[in-house]
């Protein structure tokens, strides 16, 4: 029994930060129709400037209690000024082949490696000591939590439901699903889409941002974690279905569970287990398992 | 109202419209007739911005419409209902109608504009909470007018509001069309067949491959020899 919690947690936590990426990847590729492969570079710019942040903490002796909103915060603040920013550049290409797309985003990906470079330098940074200031939930003998991990997986759980709600229920919102179903009629009804995409760009980069943000009391960031982290979104994009949140949550959860449970119990097929999928989800249901068929 | 002149448009480097001319007063209604590839869709697309013409003018009230975006067209007042319609079936049918007042502000109150569209398309009402995906033809094309009356546009392009329905609704329709008018709205409506010009037209415009070939009253039409061979009138 205790493996299999163990991996539950574990697969839960990872699902939750994947979520929100996909999330991230899926809302522009929703309305900007483009595949951004940069939100790899958010996540990990997120988790830098968290560490960055953090170490602010520590040093000013901030309690415990303010990390996370503190990790939160410096995400959100990179995303606002990353989000317009990268999307200003982004529109040159998105009326343009999807190649032009892929080169783009994929020549920001080595860009702001560089970047993590210059200002972090080339060797993995951690700051183990915040995660195990969070304690540990004992479920039972022998067996405890981090909780960390909860408040994370917790902490995504309530970003995925506000998102949910925002798009559902706010006129925002609305403006948003109904841009990214026909641009071109929602221009000629007056909505400006030059504004939904700066606003939902940077909503795809904050949760990046925020997402590489909270994972790093509990991983070190490195500086392949960018280039890491979209072969995962992909994964939980192409299991889940292209444009669906649903579809983001389940593959997120597949990906997250599945590499959870490989490297408890065969640590080599780790990556292999999901490819698997992968190519079994593109074989036998080639849109997705919640995404529409085409 | 609207003076479109000397319009010129190529597609893919194939000439679509050629000279197109025509006007449309304030408070008119006016039809453009024409065959299937005629290229009326063309010409209101090209009202509308979606088209950049090759040479030639559009201006509205005065204002030269050259280099303005659809969404500068849609905030000057124009409204456009497409030939399919394009109801956002992610929103609601009351949501459809409530849009172009969240995005366009003009000095009559939301809620005014709301009533107007439900008052001159009173069977919208009873779909108000349907998701736009669940109409049929009918529905979609008077949601889709609907949607340019909220927005308050002084200038509707309509595509087709007639076409594929059943004979049933045409009347229903044409009606609420008649309604907009006497509104004092300026009306250009794209249209394919002869017969279903309403006979409160002000004016008609045949076309026929990118080109305008007659222009004057429902009445001189159906005499006209030329709008005769094009259209081949039933009436
Ligand atoms: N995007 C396009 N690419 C190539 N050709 C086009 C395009 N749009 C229109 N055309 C051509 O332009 C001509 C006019 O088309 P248009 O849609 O304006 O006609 P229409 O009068 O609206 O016809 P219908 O009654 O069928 O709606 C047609 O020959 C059509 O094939
Ligand atoms: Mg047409």
């Amino acid at each position: 029994m205790l493996p299999g919690l163990n991996i539950l947690i574990s697969g839960v936590f990872n699902a939750a930060v994947l979520f929100l990426i996909a999330a991230g990847l899926q809302i522009v590729f929703g309305v900007q129709k483009i595949v951004n492969l940069a939100c790899g570079s958010f996540y990990a710019l997120g988790a830098y400037f968290g560490i960055t942040a953090l170490a602010w903490a520590v040093k000013l002796q901030l309690p415990v209690a303010t990390f996370i909103p503190i990790l939160i915060a410096s995400g959100l603040l990179l995303a606002v000024v990353l989000g317009p920013t990268v999307e200003r550049l982004l529109r040159f290409v998105y009326h343009r082949d999807e190649h032009f797309q892929l080169l783009l985003t994929f020549a920001l990906v080595l860009i702001f490696e560089d970047v993590i470079r210059i200002f972090w330098g080339a060797s993995p940074l951690q700051s183990n000591n915040v995660y195990f200031a969070f304690g540990e939930l004992p479920l039972g003998r022998n067996f405890t939590v981090p909780n960390y991990n909860l408040i994370v997986i917790g902490i995504a759980l309530a970003i995925s439901l506000g998102f949910g709600w925002f798009l559902q229920a706010t006129r925002f919102g609305k403006i948003v699903r109904a841009t990214a179903e026909n641009a071109a009629m929602c221009e000629a009804l007056c909505i400006d889409l030059s504004k939904v995409y700066v606003a939902v760009f940077t909503l795809g980069v904050a949760l990046g941002t925020v997402g590489g943000a909270l994972v790093v009391p509990a991983a070190a960031a490195s500086l392949d974690m960018g280039v890491e982290l979209i072969v995962d979104a992909f994964a939980v994009v192409i299991i889940g279905g292209l444009g669906s949140m649903p579809g983001a949550l389940v593959g997120a959860l597949v990906v997250g569970l599945v590499r959870a449970a490989a490297i408890w119990l065969y640590p080599e097929f780790e990556m292999l287990a999901i490819y698997v999928i992968v190519i079994a989800v593109l074989i036998l249901r080639p849109q997705g398992l919640l995404g529409k068929s085409a | 109202m609207l003076e479109v002149s000397d319009l010129a448009v190529e597609i893919q480097s194939s000439e679509i419209l050629r000279g197109v001319s025509f006007n449309v007063g304030a408070g008119e209604l006016v039809c453009l007739v024409g065959r299937n590839g005629a290229g009326k869709t063309t010409t209101l697309r090209t009202i509308m911005g979606y088209v950049a013409p090759r040479a030639g003018a559009i201006r509205l009230t005065g204002t030269d419409l050259r280099g303005k975006s659809t969404l500068d067209r849609a905030r000057l007042g124009i409204g456009y209902s497409p030939e399919d319609s394009e109801v956002l079936g992610e929103l609601t049918v009351a949501e459809n109608i409530e849009l172009p007042t969240w995005t366009r502000r003009t000095e009559k109150s939301a809620h005014e504009r709301i009533e107007l569209a439900f008052q001159v398309f009173p069977n919208l009402r009873r779909y108000a909470t349907r998701p736009g995906t669940h109409l049929s033809g009918g529905e979609r094309k008077m949601l889709s007018i609907a949607r340019t009356l909220a927005l308050d546009a002084k200038l509707l392009l309509l595509d087709e509001p007639f076409e594929g329905l059943s004979p049933a609704i045409i009347p229903g329709i044409r009606h609420s069309v008649h309604e907009i008018v006497r509104l004092g709205r300026t009306v250009l409506i794209a249209e394919s067949e002869l017969q279903h010009v309403p006979d409160y037209a002000d004016r008609i415009y045949v076309m026929e491959r990118g080109e305008i070939v007659f222009g004057g009253s429902l009445e001189q039409a159906h005499c006209d020899p030329t709008v005769r061979r094009i259209i081949g009138t039933t009436v």
